[in-house]
């Protein structure tokens, strides 16, 4: 089987997720453990997961999503999701999925200044 | 013109090639980005519950053409356990297997026409539509 | 149709035009001979009594251009097909009287009146009703149309900031349309906030608020923030009665106020210059 992994880098006390392709389901929940990992190893209080590229999010990588970011704030980091597409968006809504305490920005630029705003506070 | 395609769902890679097969489908049918987008996700919420509660069954595209309009028709069919309860089914964050329980509200919401036969012991058979605007 | 008749016609033209003004207005639902100014009602009277007599004389046929002029007309003046309808029944209903008053039409020549009333009202008929319709239709496309532009524009106001001003009853298709066009704009425009303008929405239920929150929220998701600013106090009043909740995002009574918070937002100010 293959064995996709979404590379995470590290700038200066941020993880930078760049998701290019489309998710299934193993390489999201592959995504969760190393990024969950990679936060233990590091100093790391800020992420930022740019999702530009994807046409589409189901249920299934919605709640991936969803848990990541619970599990990041609980251990003590903060997430921001850039580059959501409108019809993206759309889909979310009507499939019921707020990610209502989810902070967002348009791109890894906003993304990263709402981030260093967020750990300024 | 009758046109359809399907994809047998056994793996998680399948509900993958049912995603992408509606996509292009979705594409070439003549859909905008958001329509594309809500037609790839209905299918993905179908062949994912096929996967899940009844391990394996088939997912159709077909392309319609009726009284000048065109559209997209989804048939997601199981021969699995069926589905005891429709109407806890399709309330929002219903779910069996600690999923957020938006497939099947999600799905009707995200197209045009959904209809659901299901017979418990028997298997389902989801169809859902969306035209062309 | 015989000399006699026509000079009759033509020369109690203003009594005809009188009567068939009193009997219009007593039409129910009538609205047009109460609200519109008197010489408005006045002139239309007359084109219509025109048109109703060009063909009186045999081999006139009415002029199309001023037939569509008055379909036009009068479909913007928000006449019904029935209110038309009646309008040539009351017209004809009332020459036939007058000249049974002033006895051209008799007991012995009744028959073959019949046949020339019948003969001149029923193609006019057909015209106008063909001609309304037409029109109504043509009317009825553009207003679509219409809404639909009116639902498209995403205005960048300033950088980052971007408005969207909602004008009409807001339905399920149209919500869609607004959805759309709300975050392609937003995203295009890297507006970071947008103020979704309701000051042109009349009526705000339990669905229209529902469309508005689902459009903010997708705004949050691609990262914008959403301010519904013109909420007038009726409007807050039934929001608060339908027990719709709000509180999640940011709603001013005005535009002016809403872009002095979104400028705040973007860190920014307006400031007088001498
Ligand atoms: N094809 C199917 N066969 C049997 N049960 C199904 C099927 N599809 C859906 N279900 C049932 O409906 C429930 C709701 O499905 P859904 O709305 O997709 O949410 P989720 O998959 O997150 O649980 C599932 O938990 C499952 O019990
Ligand atoms: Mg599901």
């Amino acid at each position: 089987m293959m064995n996709m992994r979404i590379p995470i880098l590290k700038l200066n006390d941020t993880l930078i997720v760049s998701i290019q392709w489309e998710l299934d389901d193993k390489t999201a929940l592959q995504f969760q453990e190393d990024l969950l990992n990679k936060m233990h190893e590091t100093t790391a209080r800020g992420i930022v997961i740019d999702l530009t590229p994807i046409d589409f999010i189901d249920s299934f990588i919605a709640k991936v999503l969803g848990d990541v970011i619970s599990m990041s704030g609980l251990m003590g980091a903060k997430v921001v999701i850039t580059g959501i597409q409108p019809a993206v968006a759309i889909t979310l809504i009507e499939l019921g999925i707020r990610l209502e305490d989810v902070l967002t920005a348009l791109d890894l630029e906003n993304g990263l200044d709402k981030l260093q705003k967020e750990l300024e506070a | 013109m009758e046109y359809r395609s399907f994809v047998d769902i056994y793996t998680e890679w399948d509900i993958v090639a049912a995603r992408q097969l509606g996509r292009n489908e979705a594409k070439n049918s003549g859909f905008g980005t958001v329509d594309q987008a809500r037609i790839t996700t209905a299918i993905s919420e179908l062949a994912r519950n096929i996967y899940l509660y009844a391990g394996k069954g088939r997912l159709e595209i077909e392309r319609l053409s009726e009284n000048g309009l065109h559209g997209i028709r989804i048939i997601a069919s199981d021969e699995g356990p069926g589905i005891q309860d429709m109407r806890k089914v399709m309330e929002d964050g219903y779910s069996t297997s600690g999923g957020l329980g938006a497939g099947m509200p999600g799905v009707k919401r995200l197209m045009d026409g959904f209809k659901v036969d299901t017979e418990p012991g028997v298997g389902t058979t989801i169809t859902a539509t969306k035209w062309l605007r | 149709m015989n000399k006699q008749m026509i000079k009759c016609i033509n020369e109690n033209m203003d009594e005809i035009i009188e009567k068939w003004q009193a009997m219009m207005k007593n039409e129910k639902g009538e609205r047009f001979f109460h609200f519109m100014p008197e010489n408005l009602v006045e002139k239309t009277s007359r084109e219509f009594a025109e048109l109703m007599t060009t063909n009186i004389a045999e081999n006139n046929i009415i002029n199309a251009e001023k037939l569509t002029d008055f379909a036009s007309k009068v479909v913007r003046f928000g006449w019904s097909i029935k209110f038309v309808n009646k309008a040539i029944d009351n017209f004809s209903n009332i020459t036939f009287d007058l000249l049974e008053e002033k006895e051209i039409i008799h007991h012995d020549n009744v028959r073959l009146f019949h046949g020339t009333f019948a003969n001149w009202i029923s193609p006019l008929r057909e015209t106008i009703i063909e001609a309304y319709s037409v029109e109504w239709e043509r009317t009825v496309n553009l207003q679509k149309i219409a809404l639909q532009e009116l639902s498209a524009s995403l205005i960048p106001v300033f950088e980052k900031i971007s408005v969207m001003p909602l004008v009409g009853t807001i339905d399920t298709e149209r919500a869609k349309l607004i959805m759309e066009n709300l975050l392609e704009g937003v995203v295009k425009q890297r507006a970071e906030v947008v103020l979704l303008d309701i000051t042109g929405v009349p009526v705000v239920d339990t669905m229209v608020a529902h469309h508005i929150i689902q459009a903010a929220d997708a705004v949050r998701l691609v990262g914008s923030k959403c301010m519904l600013v013109g909420i007038r106090p009726e409007i807050a009043q039934t929001i608060v009665a339908l027990g719709i909740n709000l509180q999640d995002f940011t709603t001013t009574s005005t535009l002016q106020k809403g872009m002095k918070e979104a400028l705040e937002l973007t860190n920014r100010t307006i400031v007088e210059v001498k």
